[in-house]
């Protein structure tokens, strides 16, 4: 139980070097250029973006379910590699809640960027009918949002007590912060007793809701009879395409994490090849749920199937589409069956690879639809024809992304990104068990 | 977008040559405006007038007092504007044999309901199916479904069926999801994505019109339109309240429109009048895209014994722009 | 130079003045009122436009006397309604027809118009007629002055709908020797609880301008409401939730909140479980 003062010292998080200063700056500007933009949006109306009334939803939807995708990494990696007992997630679980808490949050703003009327937000909590999948959506984001709060600040509870003394001499006003957040922690045996036994309701907890979640993000689309959306595919297609994405964040960002923190001790060859693995399973069951939406219809040639179809194959959005299925999907899934591909530096590529696929699958899944519709386009500009996101919507988008590694450097920043107790605690179960074998063995 | 400034620039023309009547136009506003309100029956003050009230008293009231006043045929239900008229359905039947695609339908809906931006409510389409099917031209109204798609979806109940049949609009509450929108299999829905430009002197005989009725929003879709809501057809209540008929149907120079109450089983385009039930059963009168369930108000005649030939029409399509930009 | 102002109803501006066209019918609605049906309307650079707010006077010409009956004003459409409660109100001239002139007295943009109305008084009386378990609707039209029935005229049946009515029987009913039709009802016409009203209409004759006669029967099909308002649909108001998507969403959500309470109070209990591990100690 005794931490010891090498795994404190490896594992408390330090002040920013000149990179990370630059970085957070960075962020922050782009994050103010953004909410900038959005001023000027609400002043003149969404004119200032190039939707219109047959692309009626452009890249801030598309963002938006991209975020909501990138949340699940919490649910799959915590809940589930905890279910069935892959105990080498412990370095990499923090992260995945981390980018979990902040994609949702992230996820709640966005879609009130894409609202005609932000001034009657409320509307949608005192008017709001329980009927229309938009309501289920502004129900189960609040609550996943809560849940993957939960999720992060219970394990959290013995590192913030670690770390109000670590800084008590060196910092006290910072220590102070980490005891008020702490809530009294002592370890004693009743704290840990309601802490576990609450860790595993949320590890429970989490799993229907993260379903939930990625299966009602599902139903905006599937709700409605377009082409491309009325599929009974979506719900599943969906959840399996937000593991592939939360896989993918959480290897990436862990990479980051690992080079600036030097966590090469704690974040070994092992863990990436476990994540590797972990990523293609995920990679693979999406790319079975692909071959059903992309390539299956093609047997029955129904006329707007093939229409849709021959929009991503062949059409304009052909090179965007065989970046996301090539780049984003194949190549990673080739890559990361070998196990040279499953070192760090390679599967950090591989891993901006999905995360970028990912976001422009999301595109893919959004806007071609939207711009096939059952009746032909006619009486419209020409310009309506197609859909390419003006410079208020890029600007708002990447400001959101801003905002999102924002928050995420910013817990970074301020908390043990590997859980200290936890680790202690496992170390220390390695060498009892150790011990005990070795007892066992007559010399 | 490129079209803008094409636009800015005749408006602006437009704007000069107003500015020049705008006296004018305030003195015939006014005086339209006061016959309006006070539509007086003068007789020399001092004489008396012999009139029966409501319930058949005769009185004598002197005749300066008297103001003509419109009614409606059914004695003043005042029903719930959400709920609707009772004991009707409102139904439109067109005639695709008919239409020549003369547009007239589409100028009199985008002036009548001050259209702005460029998607006109009503558009007429210029159909075929497979090159080996006729071309045809169709208009397409909201269809008003009995199973709406667009009601079912939105988060705010801003846009509601009625009892008798319409389903409106709300743009007070409208929080501009543009999931309706989504939803719509028949595209005839219209985002306001900017501030809705009436021009000035549209907007002075917008008000001058709304001035003397009840107004309210809900059955007066696009008087004015907000920014940041969606707007469609709305079957024109504020119209058929007053047993008016719809302004598409009154503009159509070739008698396409039908329109009238399902309950009643009878519509009219005006000059026939008909039953609706044997009309639909003599020319096999259908609905747009049946198979989604939607249930639409709004039935088709089929293309069949064609009054005029299909290429008459191309002269006038319009494929790029539906609102001429009205002054 | 002429200056149209777009798509509004407005006047021109020249010397000249411009003319203007009177319409004016006349309608007798049987034990209803009589009126006067006056639309004004012009020329102007060859569309014909309505005229509003102009002061038509009216005027009951006998042999050589005018009476004056009042004035009245176009309303925004060029139109407006004369009413008079019954004949009696006006006289008639020794050939027994009422004359009544329609003056507009001119003003700065339009010359002087007016047009008169010659009518005789008929009447019309319509029944409702059973004949074996058939409907069937009498009507005979009658001159007032002679008291002789009208034989020869052609007389519309049909029954009140919301925007137009709808023709009943044959297009041509001719009145026969005794001024008589009858017009067999043979459809089932739905109505407001069974209620239709029936018209019998002179439609715009020289001599009697336009009489209407209406009768009210019950023997339409009375008309079910089958709109789903009342109901409960997915596509309702949220007062009218169909009950499942009440019920388990709402339990979904009372679970997943009623566990999330219950882990913030254990973080709170986490929080002041410290005192008591101080007492032990």
């Amino acid at each position: 139980m005794e931490v010891s003062q090498k795994l404190i010292d490896d594992l408390a998080p330090k002040k920013f070097g000149r990179k990370g200063v630059i970085w957070t700056i960075s962020l922050i500007i782009i994050s103010i250029a953004g909410i900038i933009a959005y001023i000027d949006q609400v002043i003149k109306g969404q004119v200032v973006t190039n939707m219109n009334d047959y692309a009626l939803w452009g890249i801030y939807i598309s963002n938006f379910v991209f975020f909501v995708a990138t949340s699940f990494v919490g649910a799959v990696t915590v809940a589930v590699l905890r279910l069935t007992n892959n105990s080498w997630r412990t370095p990499v679980v923090r992260i995945a809640e981390i980018i979990s808490l902040a994609s949702i949050i992230m996820a709640g703003l966005t879609i009130m960027i894409d609202m005609g009327r932000p001034d009657r937000l409320l509307y949608l909590f005192i008017h709001g009918r329980m009927q229309s999948p938009i309501i289920w959506d502004v129900i189960i984001i609040p609550t996943y949002i809560v849940i993957c709060f939960l999720l992060l600040y219970f394990p959290l509870l013995p590192d913030l007590a670690i770390l109000k003394n670590h800084f008590s001499k060196t910092n006290p006003k910072l220590s102070k912060w980490y005891g008020k957040l702490s809530l009294n922690w002592t370890g004693s045996e009743q704290q840990k007793k309601i802490q576990i036994k609450s860790i595993h309701i949320i590890a429970i907890l989490i799993i229907p809701a993260g379903f939930i979640l990625q299966t009602v993000d599902a139903w905006l689309f599937s709700t409605l009879f377009r082409v491309g959306w009325d599929s009974t595919n979506l719900g599943a297609y969906f959840i399996s395409g937000a593991s592939v994405a939360g896989v993918g964040a959480l290897v990436t960002v862990v990479y980051v994490i690992r080079r600036t923190n030097k966590l090469e001790e704690y974040i070994t060859d092992y863990h990436f090849d476990k994540l590797g693995k972990f990523l293609v399973l995920t990679c693979l069951i999406y790319l079975y749920f692909n071959i059903n939406e992309y390539v299956i219809p093609e047997f029955t040639s129904k006329k707007e199937e093939i229409s849709h179809l021959n929009h991503l194959y062949s059409g304009q959005y052909a090179p965007l589409f065989w970046f996301v299925i090539i780049g984003g999907l194949i190549i990673p899934v080739i890559v990361l069956l070998f196990k040279k591909g499953r070192k760090p530096l390679p599967m950090f590529y591989v891993g901006l690879l999905v995360v970028i696929g990912s976001w422009w699958k999301r595109f893919l899944i959004v806007t071609p639809t939207l711009l096939q519709p059952f009746l032909p386009i006619q009486g419209v500009p020409e310009s309506w024809h197609h859909y390419f996101p003006s410079f208020h919507e890029w600007i708002i988008t990447f400001a959101t992304l801003a905002m999102a590694l924002l928050i995420i450097t910013f817990l970074v920043r301020y908390l043990p990104v590997i859980p200290i107790q936890r680790t202690a605690d496992e170390q220390e179960e390695t060498e009892i068990s150790k011990s005990k074998i070795s007892k066992t063995v007559k010399p | 977008m490129e079209n803008s400034n094409k636009y800015n620039r005749r408006y602006f023309l437009d704007n000069g040559l107003k500015f020049g009547l705008a006296a004018l136009i305030g003195g015939i506003g006014l005086s339209k405006l006061a016959s309006k309100l006070y539509g007086k029956t003068n007789t020399n003050s001092g004489d008396k007038m012999e009139l029966m009230t409501t319930d058949g008293t005769i009185i004598e009231v002197d005749a300066s007092e008297v103001i003509d006043v419109s009614h409606s045929k059914d004695e003043e239900i005042k029903y719930n504007l959400r709920e609707g008229m009772p004991n009707r359905k409102f139904v439109m039947v067109i005639d695709l044999a008919k239409c020549k695609n003369a547009l007239k339908c589409q100028d009199a809906c985008n002036k009548h309901h001050y259209i702005t931006g460029e998607h006109a409510w009503l558009k007429v389409y210029k159909m075929q199916e497979e090159a080996d099917t006729a071309p045809y031209w169709m208009p397409t109204t909201c269809m008003h479904c009995d199973h709406p798609a667009c009601v079912t979806v939105c988060p705010v109940d801003a846009t509601f069926k009625r009892r008798d049949g319409l389903v409106l609009i709300d743009n007070e509450r409208c929080i501009g999801c543009r999931f309706c929108m989504a939803a719509c299999p028949y595209s005839t829905r219209v985002f306001n994505w900017k501030e809705p430009d009436y021009g000035e002197s549209s907007e002075i005989v917008m008000h001058m019109n709304m001035a003397h009725e009840p107004h309210n929003s809900i059955e007066f879709t696009g008087m004015p339109s907000k920014i940041g809501t969606v707007d469609k057809c709305d079957f024109c209540p504020h119209a058929i309240k007053e047993n008016e008929l719809p302004h598409c149907v009154t503009a159509c120079p070739n008698g396409v429109f039908y329109f009238g109450d399902k309950y009643e089983d009878t519509v009219t385009n005006g000059d026939e009048t008909l039953r609706l039930s044997k009309l639909l059963r003599d020319k096999s009168g259908y609905r747009l895209m049946e198979g989604l369930g939607t249930k639409p108000s709004v039935f088709y005649l089929p293309p069949v014994n064609r009054l005029v030939d299909f290429k008459d029409g191309l002269d006038d399509f319009r494929n790029f722009n539906s609102v001429e930009k009205i002054n | 130079m002429l200056i149209v102002f777009g798509s509004q109803k407005s006047y021109a501006q020249s010397t000249e003045k411009n003319t203007i066209r009177l319409k004016a019918d006349y309608f007798k609605i049987m034990n209803g009122d009589v009126y006067f049906d006056i639309k004004a309307s012009s020329k102007i650079d060859k569309e014909t436009v309505d005229v509003p707010n102009i002061e038509i006077f009216i005027s009951n010409e006998i042999e050589d006397e005018e009476i004056d009956l009042g004035t009245i004003t176009t309303n925004m459409k060029g139109e407006c309604r004369f009413t008079l409660k019954n004949l009696n109100l006006i006289k008639q001239d020794s050939t027994n027809t009422y004359n009544i002139n329609f003056t507009f007295k001119g003003n700065s943009n339009f010359k002087k118009a007016s047009k008169s109305v010659s009518f005789k008084d008929a009447i019309i009386i319509a029944d409702l007629i059973k004949k074996d378990s058939l409907n069937f609707i009498k009507a005979t039209l009658i001159d007032v002055s002679t008291n002789t029935p009208l034989s020869d005229r052609l007389l519309n049946v049909q029954v009140q709908r919301l925007f137009r009515p709808l023709r009943i029987g044959p297009e041509f009913n001719t009145t026969d020797e005794n001024g008589t039709i009858i017009v067999s009802i043979i459809d089932e016409i739905p109505g407001v609880n069974g209620i239709l009203t029936f018209e019998v209409v002179l439609k715009d004759s020289d001599d009697y301008g336009t009489v209407k006669s209406m009768v009210k029967a019950p023997i339409g099909i009375p008309i079910v409401d089958e709109s789903t308002f009342d109901k409960r649909t997915m596509w309702s108001p949220r007062n009218k939730t169909p009950y499942l998507l009440l019920i388990f969403p709402n339990l979904l959500i009372l679970t997943l909140w009623g566990l999330i309470i219950y882990l913030i109070i254990n973080l709170y209990k986490i929080s002041k479980s410290k005192f008591k591990n101080h007492e032990n100690n």
